[in-house]
């Protein structure tokens, strides 16, 4: 029934539209004749297919903006305390998994191929093809979902989370990642803590800063090379005095109070894309859509896009800190 | 473009990405070129013919090469933070590529490149304010920067 629709859709879509606006074919008479469709899709104030398309794109485009600019406030969140304090976006990325960005930057990317070319199968009225293509693209925004998931649950069992709930549960230094990359630096934090940590126990709880220093002498330093992932981390001072006992840097939690944010208004945007292409998968499959009426498969897929566009910012700046 | 379609031979692939010089949907010759391209999708055939003119479509080899195209990006950035460059050189560089990824999926994806000009205007309006707005944050961060480290250093020494 339905290929019969779409099949019927296009004849008349090949009969009447050349180029121009075409009249809507003596509107909706001419389009009830073919039953089944649900209604003609052009609604009773515009004149023709054309004018309800370009209006509901410009639409669409000016509500693209507004996204646009209600992010740009958490990106200059981002850009004006990483430009005061490196060393905590330095410190927090040690915390993140870039696998799994990495992983949800690839699965989006596929769905924004799935929404494009569902655009394109509502066009030519590909009706099955356009139903694949919209499952898929809610498939990779839920596996996108899912993998967010474990990585909040991740964070939230870390104790990584923003203002005052913020006790991570490991040294930066204790990290496989961070380990994994300066093999010396970690160990060399480790001897100071265990060297500090000695110190206090043999003065008692109420040990001055001042007599650890002589402590480090003792532990052989590392070269001022192998020291910089440290200082860069904000895990130690860059002067001698402060590179007694290492520790996070001051105001962590800030880093995780962005990264929530930003991912998680991100991660809404991702959940309300799901529910209008549930939506949209719905009217598909019903045949609704065809070469004069895809505006709907079109407006969702450059929302869907401009997702994808947010992200494809988000993972190089959260994930891929150097 | 227009009219041109039924005799015409089959155009080289690079006429696709041409931009519409009208601005107005003209699709006649695109859709059945792309349906010859691809014969897994014989099923396409019957609508080849289709005008819906009412917006360009995009041929599915391009949107496979533009997913190609990000996928490799996507890579390079990642395998870009194995190297040092500079204190400011990764961001530099990662920021390079994360453009480019959004320029293939303004243009490829959300059709900007045929779409109405106006659209495009719109979108780099908004890209406008939004480099104002975060220039003129940056120039101004450090402005009360002493007034937090006075606090800072008051505070520390209180807890002493």
């Amino acid at each position: 029934m339905s290929e019969t629709t779409s099949e019927s859709a296009a004849s008349t879509a090949h009969k009447g539209g050349h180029g121009a606006p075409a009249p809507a074919h003596g509107g909706h008479d001419a389009h009830g004749g073919h039953g089944g469709h649900g209604g003609p899709h052009l609604a009773h104030h515009f004149d023709t297919y054309q004018q309800q398309f370009d209006a509901g794109k410009l639409g669409i485009w000016l509500f693209l903006l507004t996204e646009v600019l209600f992010f740009s406030g958490l990106f200059c969140a981002y850009t004006v305390y990483r430009g005061m304090h490196p060393e905590v976006f330095v410190y927090a990325h040690y915390f993140l998994n870039t696998s799994m960005g990495a992983i949800n930057t690839c699965v989006l990317l596929i769905s924004s191929l799935t929404a494009a070319w569902a655009v394109r199968n509502a066009q030519l009225a590909q009706r099955k093809l356009l139903v694949l293509n919209i499952l898929i693209t809610i498939a990779c925004a839920c596996t996108f979902m899912v993998v967010k998931f474990f990585e909040y649950e991740h964070k939230f069992h870390d104790g990584l989370l923003p203002g005052p709930a913020f006790h991570p549960t490991e040294q930066v230094w204790e990290l496989e990642s961070f380990k994994h990359k300066h093999p010396e630096a970690a160990e060399y934090a480790e001897k100071l803590t265990k060297a500090a940590e000695a110190k206090e126990h043999a003065k008692g709880a109420a040990a001055p800063a001042a007599g650890a220093a002589a402590e480090p002498a003792a532990i052989e330093r590392p070269t001022e090379e192998q020291l910089e992932p440290l200082i860069k981390a904000g895990v130690i001072g860059p002067n001698a005095e402060d590179q007694t006992r290492p520790s996070k840097p001051r105001n962590a939690h800030v880093f995780f109070g962005i990264y929530f944010f930003m991912t998680g208004l991100h991660g809404i945007h991702v959940l309300g894309g799901i529910g209008v292409f549930i939506w949209l998968l719905l009217r598909a499959n019903k045949g609704e859509f065809g070469p004069k009426y895809f505006g709907p498969i079109d407006y969702a897929a450059l929302y869907w896009h401009l997702v994808d566009l947010i992200w494809i910012y988000l993972f190089p700046l959260l994930y891929l800190i150097h | 473009m227009q009219g041109s379609s039924e005799e015409q031979p089959p155009e080289p692939r690079e006429d696709a990405t041409r931009p519409n010089p009208k601005l107005e949907p003209t699709e006649q010759d695109e859709p059945e070129e792309a349906a010859r391209r691809e014969a897994p999708l014989a099923a396409d055939a019957h609508s080849g013919h289709d005008d819906h003119g009412l917006a360009h479509t995009m041929p599915v080899w391009m949107l496979v090469g533009v997913l190609g195209a990000l996928m490799g990006l996507t890579i390079l950035t990642v395998s870009v933070t194995s190297f040092d460059l500079g204190s400011e050189g990764n961001l530099v560089v990662a920021m390079v590529i994360a453009t480019i990824k959004a320029a293939l999926v303004v243009t490829f994806f959300m059709h900007l490149f045929w779409d109405k000009k106006f659209h495009l205007i719109l979108f780099l309006t908004a890209v406008l304010f939004v480099i104002l707005f975060l220039s003129m944050s940056i120039t101004d961060r450090g402005e009360y920067q002493h007034n937090i480290d006075l606090y800072q250093s008051t505070t520390s020494a209180a807890a002493k």
